[in-house]
């Protein structure tokens, strides 16, 4: 006789979860049987949650943040917003931290990632190619990258500073001050708002 | 004292590495715990204050006074420098330049607050570089370019910190060195750059055919040494075994001096089995050399020595692993 163990669906669950960055099988197993709970009105709730995820947010093909999709892009359609000046950043939530710093007015570009050739990301893994074409499209006159500020995040911003050099248009980064080593999530909004004003030319 | 395989280099081990939270002999840290085991806790008291480092193959967590200190550095400001002397320590006049760029890692880790950062984002920059350098057939300079900016920062901190650490060390080096072999032999230490000139950028660029060629890193403070030279002449290859370890106990005691007037204490000095290799005249001038305050832990395989030489302080005794106080 096989060992007890759950049904197929609840061990497939499982699989799923632990898959989640962070959680381990006894978090996972914890997470789905609370899910049952309720007679299964909390699974009906989540998988609801997560259809919409999937049919109703795209990506704006010009700064790369989240939108509803079939609809404008709330930062690169904003009338408010000034064209000239295009900020860098690794991932979306970085553009909800420089939001909420109050300090940018301008554009967004998400990267999606940064540059790190033992874990085989290149340049072409990021949206550096779209970068490109926006500056001239634009006519953006200054480039704020605002990465983190370790190995990875400076060696990004001086590949991307090569690359835009050519185009004639400035290159700045965010000021010191900014912890080693850290990302944008590490950073308070006084401190960011700090490090957007006393940028610095590269 | 103990006989071989007891556990006393383990002890030793466990006293650098809750001081500075690294071995002398490895930098991966799982090698200290014990095989089989899942985790490793060392305690133990400094200056007044209690300090612990819990280590499990994937993390570890220090505390001073039983808080947790998220940084490592604030735990290391808070705990007491370290010299350790081993057998090894031949290595500094006689193996490659990694030894002696060790010493200087050691060494310059404790002296300056910056050095360890700069260090471990130049080996990583470093890593990406020469991956790079190796991965395709033809290589992408524009992304190479971006690594090596970043090693001409970090390496220009690791550049001032080892040159201000060999100035330092210089004179304790001839002055220990002539203590120690009652005055025959000049000794002496001087720093030896990894590249020429004052930028690591320029300097790669300088390089870039041959590093086309061999496609790895071709200059950086990867490739510092230090020359080591007797009566001006270098000591790997031209002196004498008992002056080479001479030469290497001298750098040891420098570096114990240096820490001392940084800090305004003398460091913890760390000696594994070294006396038993020596002879009685630098054995005698060994001990006459050690810094006078401050605490000393030595271990040897048998004690003739210490009574011929009348060395104080406490005596244990390890077996089987246990420690027991015993008499001189
Ligand atoms: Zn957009």
């Amino acid at each position: 006789m096989p060992a007890l163990d759950y049904p197929a669906p609840i061990r497939e669950l499982i699989l799923q979860m632990k898959s989640l960055p962070g959680i381990g099988q006894r978090s996972a197993e914890r997470l789905v049987l609370w899910m049952m709970g309720r007679g299964h009105a909390r699974a009906a709730e989540l998988a609801r949650a997560l259809v919409q995820l999937e049919q109703r947010v795209g990506i704006c093909s010009e700064c790369g943040f989240f939108i509803e999709r079939d609809s404008a892009c709330g930062l690169c359609e904003s009338d408010k917003r000034q064209k000239t000046v295009l900020c860098v950043v690794e991932q979306a939530a970085d553009v909800l931290r420089l939001e909420r710093s109050g300090a940018f007015s301008g554009l967004y570009h998400v990267l999606g990632g940064r540059l790190s050739p033992l874990d085989n990301i290149t340049p072409s893994d990021l949206r550096i190619r779209e970068l490109a074409a926006r500056v001239p499209a634009l006519g953006v006159e200054e480039v704020i990258l605002a990465l983190s500020a370790d190995v990875e995040g400076e060696a990004t911003s001086n590949y991307l500073a090569d690359s835009l050099r050519p185009l004639g248009v400035k290159v700045t980064r965010l000021a010191q001050g900014m912890p080693a080593g850290g990302g944008l999530d590490h950073v308070d909004e006084m401190t960011l708002h700090h490090a957007l004003s006393g940028r610095r030319a590269m | 004292m103990e006989k071989n395989g007891q556990g006393k280099t383990s002890l030793l081990e466990a006293a650098c590495v809750l001081m500075r939270l690294q071995s002398p002999r490895t930098s991966t840290r799982s090698d200290l715990i014990r095989f089989g085991a899942q985790a490793c806790v060392t305690e133990g008291a400094v200056g007044g204050r209690k300090l612990r480092v819990a280590q499990s193959p994937t993390a570890r967590r220090v505390a001073v006074n039983d808080s947790v200190c998220p940084r490592a550095g604030d735990y290391l400001m808070q705990s007491a420098r370290v010299v350790w002397m081993d057998h090894s320590d031949m290595n500094l006049a006689r193996g490659g330049a990694e030894h002696r760029r060790r010493y200087l890692d050691f060494a310059a880790a404790q002296l300056f607050p910056e050095y360890l950062n700069a260090l471990k984002s130049y080996e990583r920059a470093l890593r990406s570089r020469n991956f790079l350098l190796k991965r395709d057939a033809a290589i992408s300079w524009r992304q190479v370019d971006a690594y090596g900016r970043i090693l001409a920062e970090h390496g220009a901190v690791i550049r001032r910190c080892r040159e201000d650490l060999i100035q330092r060390v210089q004179e304790p080096v001839t002055a220990a060195h002539l203590g120690l072999s009652a005055g025959a032999e000049p000794g002496a230490v001087s720093y030896l750059p990894g590249y020429p000139g004052e930028n690591l950028e320029a300097a790669l660029l300088e390089v870039r055919d041959s590093e086309a060629r061999l496609r790895t890193t071709q200059v950086g403070v990867h490739r510092d040494d230090l020359a080591l030279t007797i009566h001006g002449r270098p000591a790997g290859a031209f002196a004498s075994e008992g002056q080479q370890r001479t030469l290497c106990l001298a750098l040891k005691l420098a570096q114990a001096r240096v820490l001392e007037e940084a800090q305004g204490e003398p460091p913890l000095l760390l000696i594994d089995d070294i006396f038993g290799e020596l002879d009685k005249t630098r054995r005698q001038a060994l001990l006459a050399y050690l810094p006078a305050h401050g605490q000393k832990v030595i271990t040897t395989t048998f004690t003739d020595w210490a009574s011929e030489t009348g060395v104080g302080g406490l005596v244990y005794e390890v077996e089987d692993g246990q420690l027991k106080e015993r008499g001189i």
